[in-house]
């Protein structure tokens, strides 16, 4: 299975791309398993967004824009799009 | 003619000698205010007892304490009689970073509600080094004119060659005549014409929302010019250096890194991802031609440079170039001298906020860049606030195209008509001396229940957060004493979380609104940089470290998470007085009857928000309608008001 994700505002900078298909062992995932490998591609990235397999403060995750989720556990399944952005939405 | 206002019992800084806990004065305030009343032309020094300082800090807290002992809630906004109130806080002027900024608080000529709006930067450090916590002005000048305050001592002079132009170029001639250390506020044309949204402007900021710059119109004032020798002391100055330098040290880090690297119009292809953009006056949540206006396109095409506001770390504001030449009008009746004035900024640049982008592009339908900056620049010169302009002309964009206001050269998506309308505005011109009434009334005058699209709360055009698709928001919006405003409500951060459905308001989401509102209430009155909120750990713990470092209080956390509701509720009992009712807590029609039409799943009920909005009364301590009862006065020690 294979998990599509976009990135905005700053881990869209420190990545370097818009959006990329992570290639994922098995039928599903976890959050956790995909922001391991997205800080694996993207070592900038990891430095300012990703510890341990989770997001760090100030950054959240969303799944198609539908629903946002934290808990590294949180089943991805194919098909599946995550949004990786800043939590601070203030303007 | 000068004339030199009288400046009664007017008093140096107070000596530490007197200063110290509840009731005493303490550090970092003067302890007292300077009411100026133009009509009598007289000013006097007010005190401020210790205790009043404590249970409202400064900021939007103190400003509506001031409010509220002056009885300003039942004056009509734009009469003599109407108090606006420049106030500054404990923090400004510390070593501590973003703390350079003052609140304008007024009853609001748009709403005519409580306003507070908040701006930067070195007015309110000279403003306070004028000897002053806050600045109370009432009455109006028989011509239009200047208020000088310069160390305490108050004098009008003529407005001279400064009435009449824009915000930038005022201030430019201003700071001519008041060269040095003057700090000047000015309104624009828009200010002097009353237009009921219009700013008050200071080295290119604004304090922006809610009409204070058609108050001070009013009173025929187009600047406020200050300076002052007189600096506050700090109880603990080594240890408030100390941890000044930690907060410095945290705000170059993650927390703000989307504030200095983008700047918040970053947030423009979120939203619209997640369909929360609002477009074409709130008919959809996402806009085709949004990545043509994100920073991040406009960043390849253009310069951009970063400005910051003093005693700042962050540096927020992202100055866009113009790449072309966009005239505001075809046919511009503001004199053309006026139209080629520079910005205070940079004559070819234009600050842009998130705010300014959806205002005036995705909600007006506009896809040109150089229009959407040209427009954005034009409101900083007129002195008019980007949202509610931007959600007035699309108001009337909608309704020209439904037939119901002649205008046939008014559409979505039309970059010149856009121009034409903020030209005619700040002019009160045409079709403009409608727009400046702001969206309530032009529909009060188009009718056709034209109200339940207006997009407003209790008359403040709603910010560029989409309410179906973020309903804690919604709740914000709903009952914000300003009206709806991200400022005051931070719920959309609940919204951008997993602790609701954001496209589902239950009566559980109250609690959540209600934290964010005071926690924006605290920092609206220490006062700082809500940019800088991600740095802290526990708010309310580290600013009452921060607080007791410079006043020498030993305030709490849990005192001040009560001061924030005070403020909060000192707020709702200006409403009241002013005339609030239990029906202006809703948003119009088309958010409880419609689903956003390009997400159906965001859809918001009257009764779900009713239900919203009577849990969120009742965990106030409120009646279930949002009235007050004695109880809840005595309870916060605002009895006396």
């Amino acid at each position: 299975m294979s998990i599509r994700v976009e990135l905005y505002g700053i881990p869209r900078s420190r990545a370097g791309v818009a959006e990329v298909l992570l290639p994922m062992n098995g039928p599903t995932s976890t959050l956790s398993d995909v922001l391991r490998e997205l800080a694996d591609r993207f070592p900038q990235l990891a430095d300012e967004c990703i510890r341990g397999g989770e997001l760090r403060s100030g950054y959240t995750a969303s799944v198609g824009g539908q629903r946002f989720v934290s808990q590294p556990d949180t089943r991805l399944d194919a098909g599946d799009c995550l949004l990786i952005l800043s939590a601070d939405a203030g303007g | 003619m000068t004339q030199i206002v009288e400046t009664a019992n007017f008093v140096k800084t107070r000596p530490n000698s007197e200063r110290g806990l509840w009731g005493a004065l303490p550090f970092g305030y003067h302890g007292c205010y300077l009411r100026v009343d133009l009509s009598e032309g007289t000013g006097e020094s007010v005190s401020l007892d210790g205790d009043v300082l404590r249970r409202f800090i400064g900021g939007s807290g103190l400003g509506v304490y001031l409010l509220l002992k002056e009885n300003a809630a039942h004056a009509e906004p734009l009469s003599p009689e109407a108090i606006i109130a420049f106030v500054f806080s404990p923090l400004v002027g510390s070593p501590l970073t973003t703390s350079a900024k003052f609140a304008v608080v007024s009853k609001s000529p748009l709403t005519e509600r409580i306003n507070d709006s908040l701006a930067s930067s070195g007015f309110a450090i000279a403003g306070k080094k004028a000897g002053c916590d806050a600045l109370v002005i009432t009455g109006r000048t028989a011509e239009p004119s200047i208020l000088i305050i310069d160390d305490g001592q108050v004098r009008i002079e003529p407005a001279g060659d400064s009435w009449g132009a824009t915000c930038g170029e005022a201030q430019r001639r201003l700071q001519e005549r008041f060269p040095g250390d003057w700090q000047i506020a000015v309104i624009g044309p828009a200010g002097e014409r009353l237009v009921r949204y219009a700013t008050i402007s200071h080295d290119g900021r604004h304090a922006g929302r809610g009409g204070s710059g058609a108050v001070l119109g009013s009173k025929n004032i187009k600047a406020i010019v200050v300076r002052g020798t007189q600096r506050c002391q700090w109880a603990k100055p080594r240890e408030l250096a100390a941890l000044a330098k930690t907060i410095s040290e945290k705000s170059f880090g993650p927390a703000t890194a989307k504030y200095r690297e983008l700047g918040t119009a970053t947030n423009l292809l979120v939203f619209n991802r997640l369909k929360a953009l609002p477009t074409r006056n709130f008919q959809q949540g996402s806009f085709e031609s949004a990545v043509d206006l994100s920073p991040e396109t406009l960043s390849v095409a253009r310069e951009r440079t970063r400005a910051y506001c003093v005693a700042c770390t962050i540096g927020c504001e992202h100055i866009y170039q113009l790449t072309s030449n966009t005239n505001s009008s075809d046919e511009p009746s503001i004199p053309a001298a006026l139209d080629s004035q520079p910005s205070t900024l940079n004559s070819t640049g234009v600050r842009l906020e998130y705010e300014n982008l959806f205002a005036l592009g995705p909600l007006c339908g506009v896809a040109d860049p150089d229009v959407v900056l040209a427009a954005s620049k034009r409101c900083d010169e007129l002195g008019i606030d980007t949202i509610s302009a931007g959600g007035t002309i699309a108001f009337a964009m909608e309704c020209a195209e439904r037939g119901l206001l002649d205008a046939s050269w008014l559409r979505f998506g039309d970059g010149a008509a856009l121009l034409r309308c903020l030209e005619e505005i700040g002019r009160r011109a045409g079709l403009g001396d409608k727009l400046a009434e702001g969206s309530r009334r032009l529909a009060d005058v188009i009718g056709h229940d034209s109200i339940a699209f207006a997009p407003q709360v209790k008359g403040l055009e709603i910010p560029g957060y989409e309410p179906r698709a973020l309903q804690t928001m919604a709740l914000g919006f709903a009952v914000g004493s300003r009206g709806a405003d991200h400022n005051r409500s931070g719920a959309y951060e609940v919204d951008f979380s997993d602790k609701v459905d954001r496209r589902k308001l239950t009566a559980d989401a109250a609690q959540l609104a209600i934290d964010t509102e005071d926690k924006a209430a605290l920092i609206d009155s220490l006062i700082l940089c809500k940019f800088l909120r991600g740095v802290f750990d526990d708010f309310c713990a580290e600013s009452a470290e921060m607080l007791n470092l410079v006043t020498g209080w030993d305030t709490t956390a849990a005192e001040l998470q009560q001061t924030a509701r005070r403020i909060v509720t000192a707020k709702k009992l200006f409403n009241i007085r002013a005339g609030w009712t239990p029906a202006e807590d809703t948003l119009p029609g088309r958010f409880l009857d419609q689903s956003l039409s390009d997400d159906d799943q965001a859809q918001l009920s009257a009764p779900q928000l009713q239900s919203a909005i009577e849990r969120y009364n009742l965990l106030r301590g409120w009646q279930a309608d949002g009235y007050l009862e004695s109880k809840n006065l005595r309870a916060l020690d605002l009895f006396e008001l």
